[in-house]
């Protein structure tokens, strides 16, 4: 891999990470991982769960030292930094489910002031700035005299995302931002960070499972592979195969044309299926899944299976007509289709 | 929830704190009016404001009995309450407080056992120079209980775990005690008896001039450490990563909280619910998590609930002073309680 600038913005040259009880091996996480962040990136760190994500973020922040190897923030190791300093140059985003009654959103989002006011924080004209600011710019204007506790999960994560902005640091890290939310609060967060790596030239880490989104939404996957650490474009990951280290379990494949992880079954056979558009994609999907190959070429042998789709144009009048023995059935909806051919193939021969 | 003015929470804020000090200024009269003995309001002022004029038996008992009462009750329930505070943001624990924790027990342990080998000390020729090393000693070992909560807690996170040990250690403590009163002559074993049941009015004014000065350095340490208060609030990792170097200031806050606990454990026995109530009724009158109004809240509520209490501890009526520890839980009890039932969950502040 190719890197063009000589000192990227943070940088870890192999890095082994993990608690160390009493010496020995014993307490290494990682060992000899290496990779960079640079200016405006959302980095996606992936791996599987004990991979030692949270530790390796951990580390980064400087919370528990690098047992080997270096952590470096702008060229400087992350340990010559005192804690103050590090608070103007990270902030952060913990997976933890904050549960604080008695406490305003607004009042959250200041909290990222802290390390610029006085012993008794209090807020001069620029901190109440920056908070407004960071509330607007994560679409919190309305909720800002509502109390933490009454937000929904996603409305949570954008104010303890504002509070981060809120903190003017050129590094946002968080760990598993989206763990915890419904489909399009994981969108809107992933949206919302991306943007805020554009627009404000923020270098954003953060930690997911959420793969599907990463793929789509990440500059950069950090993936922790047996092998230590690989990093690339979230293509780069899919092209080169890297994907299928994250999952131990033979049964679990990566589909290279949808971009989405899929579980394999038992062959069934072939299917072949006429029709078009995404009525002919998810008839596709649901027969893939039944554990058919499907084809859909027209000059084929007959095959034991063939399906016909029919009324495309109106998803009211859609059919799906089986061609299997003397007479054609035809059913309504996909699942009756499924529903159908499940108990054919429970039957004995 | 209606948007809130936050000029009228100011206003508000400012209107409870008003009265909480005038209330203070009426229960302080309202306590050295009240005792066993009735005597007429006018020759108690009269006693206060001009000792010379005054009658000599009134004075006495004014100035030597019930003043230094009053001013006791006003420090122990500040610095109970206060280190109720510290607790339960610290350990992130609504129901932790001194007394539960099972600091109250560390100090009063430290007490017996420092009684007990002193005792034969002083039949050497050895005499206590003042009240320093009594109140030095409840300090050693609330701090001693407090750091042991702390690698608990930091071990198993769980509420509820600490908790439970805090009940064990005070159990524990108080057998050891027990032990310690077996061996001990019978009127050191009333004198313990009575401790035990707690009492404003056994401090002398010669241990005022070493609980008060200890009282107020323990109450400036906290209010020098309100603003990392409320970051200990988000978790250790927000502390953190807000710059608050996380050892040391839990170091001063703990130190703040062995003075205060202590202090007051030492010199008028163990009293509880005080610790844990009135840092709930401060969070609930002012509807504010932030340390910057709820520590001196708590601290002026704290004064305000232990004249209370001592007043309805020698209701007229009454011919003797019913223990202090008695009329605090049956008050504080029911406040616990219904906090309990409001928060349900009880898992954070």
């Amino acid at each position: 891999m190719i890197t063009s600038t000589p000192a990227p913005l943070l940088e870890a040259d192999r890095l082994s990470i993990g608690y160390l009880p009493a010496g020995g091996d014993s307490g290494f996480i990682r060992k000899e991982i290496s990779f960079t962040a640079e200016r405006g990136e959302l980095v996606a760190l992936i791996g599987p769960n004990g991979s030692g994500k949270s530790t390796l973020l951990k580390t980064l922040t400087g919370f528990i030292p690098p047992l080997k190897g270096s952590v470096r923030w702008m060229g400087k190791p992350v340990g010559s930094y005192t804690p103050a300093e590090l608070a103007r140059l990270i902030s952060y985003v913990s997976t933890e489910n904050l549960r604080l009654p008695n406490m305003r959103v607004a009042d959250l989002v200041a909290y990222g002031r802290f390390p610029y006011t006085g012993w008794l924080g209090r807020l001069r004209e620029e901190d109440l700035q920056m908070v407004s600011t960071s509330i607007r710019k994560t679409g919190l204007s309305d909720f800002a005299r509502r109390e933490v506790i009454t937000l929904s999960d996603g409305e949570r994560q954008r104010a303890l995302i504002a509070r981060a902005l809120a903190q003017n640091t050129p590094f946002i890290l968080l760990d598993e931002p989206t763990a915890f939310l419904d489909v399009s609060a994981k969108y809107e967060i992933f949206q919302l960070l991306r943007q805020l790596a554009r627009t404000e030239g923020k270098t954003i880490l953060l930690s997911t499972h959420d793969l599907n989104i990463a793929l789509r939404e990440a500059d950069k996957f950090w993936m922790l592979t047996p092998a230590g650490c690989t990093q690339g474009a979230p293509e780069d990951a899919v092209l080169q195969g890297w994907l299928s280290h994250l999952f131990t379990h033979p049964q679990i494949g990566f589909d290279k044309t949808g971009g989405d992880f899929y579980l394999k079954t038992e062959p069934a056979g072939t299917a072949q299926v006429k029709g078009q558009g995404d009525a002919l994609i998810w008839t596709s999907r649901a027969l893939t899944r039944l554990g058919f190959s499907v084809v859909t070429e027209e000059n084929l042998p007959l095959p034991p299976l063939s399906i016909t789709i029919t009324g495309e144009e109106d998803p009211n009048h859609l059919r799906w007509l089986l061609h299997s023995g003397e007479t054609p059935l035809t059913f309504s909806s996909l699942h009756a289709l499924l529903s159908y051919l499940r108990q054919e193939m429970q039957k004995p021969g | 929830m209606t948007p809130i003015n936050p000029i009228l929470d100011r206003q508000r804020e400012r209107g409870l704190f008003v009265l909480l000090a005038v209330l203070l200024g009426l229960f302080f009269i309202a306590d050295i009016l009240s005792g066993s003995v009735l005597l007429p309001a006018a020759e108690v002022l009269q006693a206060l404001i001009h000792p010379s004029r005054a009658i000599e038996t009134v004075k006495t008992i004014v100035l030597d009995f019930r003043l230094p009462k009053a001013i006791t009750a006003v420090v122990a329930g500040t610095a109970l309450s206060v280190s109720g505070l510290q607790m339960q943001t610290i350990f992130r624990n609504p129901l932790a407080g001194p007394y539960v924790l099972g600091i109250s027990a560390g100090a009063s342990l430290a007490v017996a056992l420092f009684a007990l080998g002193f005792a034969p000390l002083m039949t050497l020729g050895v005499t206590l120079s003042g009240s320093w090393p009594l109140a030095v000693v409840a300090w050693a070992g609330a701090f001693a209980v407090l750091l042991l909560v702390l690698f608990v807690s930091s071990r198993v996170n769980d509420n509820m775990t600490v908790l439970i040990l805090g009940m064990l250690f005070s159990s524990a403590a108080g057998a050891v005690v027990s032990i310690l009163q077996y061996f001990s002559s019978e009127s050191m074993l009333k004198a313990f008896i009575v401790w035990t049941m707690g009492s404003l009015g056994s401090i002398t004014t010669e241990q005022l001039t070493v609980v008060v000065p200890a009282i107020v350095a323990g109450i400036l340490l906290a209010l020098a450490k309100m603003k990392d208060l409320n970051a200990f609030l988000l978790g250790e990792t927000y502390a953190r990563s807000l710059g608050v170097p996380i050892f040391r200031s839990r170091l001063w806050i703990f130190l703040s909280a062995s003075i205060l606990a202590g202090t007051v454990t030492a010199f008028c026995g163990p009293i509880g619910f005080v610790g844990i109530a009135v840092p709930h009724l401060a969070r609930v009158l002012f509807r504010t998590s932030d340390h910057r109004v709820l520590l001196p809240a708590t601290l002026l509520l704290g004064a305000n609930a232990m004249l209370l209490s001592d007043i309805i501890a020698q209701l007229p009526g009454l011919q003797a002073t019913l223990p202090i520890n008695s009329v605090t839980a049956l008050l504080g009890i029911p406040i616990v309680i219904w906090m309990i039932i409001r928060n349900r969950k009880f898992a954070t502040l």
